[in-house]
C-alpha cells in the first residue's frame, strides 16, 4: 500500500516536471526579452530539473527491487539534487550580471534602480 | 588546537562523509573508511576557513534548516511557479519587471548566500548584482507590486531573511 502511494506521488512529479518544462519552454518564446526569458529558464531548472529528480526517489522507493539498488539511486537523485538547487541560481545570476554589466541588451523595465546608482556613482 | 576547531572538523567531516556515502549508495565497512579518512583530510584543509565561528553550530540551527529546505521547496516554490506559470499561459498578461532595490541586513557570507540563492531559485525574481558596502541586492522583478525599497523587500526577499538569521546569524 505505502509502496503504491510513494510510486504515484514519484509518478506525479515526474510528470509535473515534463509538463512545466513543456510551459517553459513556451515562455521562452512568449517573453520577448533577455531577462524575462531568465524566469522561463528558472521554471525549467527547477520545476523541471529538480522535481523530477525527487519524483525518482519516490518512485525508486515504491519499486520492489533490490535494497542496495534503492540506495544507489535516490542517493545520486538526492545529490544531484542538491546540486542543481545550489548552482543553477549562481549560473543565471552571474549570466544576468555580465549581461547587464557589458550593455548587451538594455532591460526594458518601468524602473531601473542598478542603472540610476550605477549613473550617480554609488555603486561601482 | 582548541575545541571549537575541533568540534568544527567533526561536524565537517561527517557532512562530508555523509554526502559520500549517500552519492555512492554503499554503507560498507570499506566505503566508510574511505569517507571517513578523506572526510579528515579535506576538513582539516578546509574546515578553518568553512566554519569560522563553530560556537554558532547547534542542532536547532540545523533543524531549521530542514524546516525551510522542507518549506521552501513545496509552499514557496509552488506558489512562485504558480504566479509566473500564469503570466505563460493567459495570452493578454500584462505585467511590470523592473528592477528593484531590496536592503538587506545579514552579515554573513553564508546569509547572503541563502538569500539571494532563494531569491534567484523562485521563478519571478532574479538577482542581478549585490552591493556588499552599502548592503543593496539589486532584483530584476518580472511583475513588481511595488518599486519602493522596503514595500519590494517585503515582498520579496523578508521570509527568507528572517530564516538566515536564525539558520546562519
Amino acid at each position: 500500500m505505502i509502496d503504491l502511494i510513494l510510486f504515484y506521488i514519484g509518478v506525479a512529479l515526474v510528470f509535473i516536471g515534463g509538463v512545466m518544462d513543456i510551459l517553459a519552454t513556451i515562455g521562452f518564446f512568449k517573453f520577448k526579452e533577455f531577462y524575462t526569458r531568465l524566469h522561463a529558464a528558472t521554471i525549467g531548472s527547477i520545476g523541471g530539473g529538480l522535481y523530477p529528480l525527487i519524483g525518482v526517489v519516490f518512485i525508486v522507493l515504491g519499486l520492489d527491487i533490490d535494497y542496495n539498488l534503492k540506495l544507489v539511486f535516490t542517493g545520486t537523485s538526492i545529490i544531484a539534487a542538491g546540486i542543481i538547487a545550489l548552482a543553477t541560481p549562481a549560473g543565471s545570476h552571474i549570466l544576468a550580471r555580465g549581461v547587464y554589466r557589458s550593455r548587451e541588451e538594455s532591460p526594458s523595465v518601468i524602473i531601473d534602480r542598478l542603472g540610476e546608482d550605477l549613473e550617480r556613482g554609488e555603486m561601482e | 588546537m582548541n575545541r571549537g576547531y575541533s568540534v568544527s572538523i567533526v561536524v565537517f567531516t561527517i557532512i562530508l562523509a555523509v554526502v559520500y556515502l549517500v552519492y555512492t549508495g554503499s554503507y560498507g565497512l570499506v566505503e566508510i573508511t574511505i569517507a571517513l579518512l578523506v572526510g579528515v583530510g579535506v576538513s582539516l584543509v578546509l574546515a578553518p576557513d568553512l566554519i569560522l565561528n563553530p560556537s554558532k553550530m547547534s542542532p536547532r540551527r540545523f533543524i531549521t534548516a530542514i524546516y525551510y529546505l522542507v518549506k521552501y521547496f513545496t509552499i514557496i516554490e509552488a506558489k512562485a511557479h504558480w504566479s509566473v506559470l500564469k503570466l505563460i499561459l493567459m495570452p493578454s498578461a500584462k505585467y511590470n519587471p523592473a528592477i528593484v532595490r531590496i536592503p538587506y541586513s545579514v552579515t554573513s557570507d553564508y546569509s547572503i548566500l541563502l538569500i539571494s540563492n532563494s531569491i534567484t531559485n523562485t521563478p519571478g525574481t532574479v538577482v542581478i548584482d549585490v552591493d556588499e558596502k552599502r548592503k543593496y541586492l539589486y532584483v530584476h522583478w518580472i511583475d513588481a507590486t511595488s518599486v519602493e525599497d522596503q514595500e519590494a523587500r517585503k515582498s520579496v526577499s523578508e521570509e527568507f531573511e528572517n530564516y538566515a538569521y536564525k539558520i546562519f546569524e
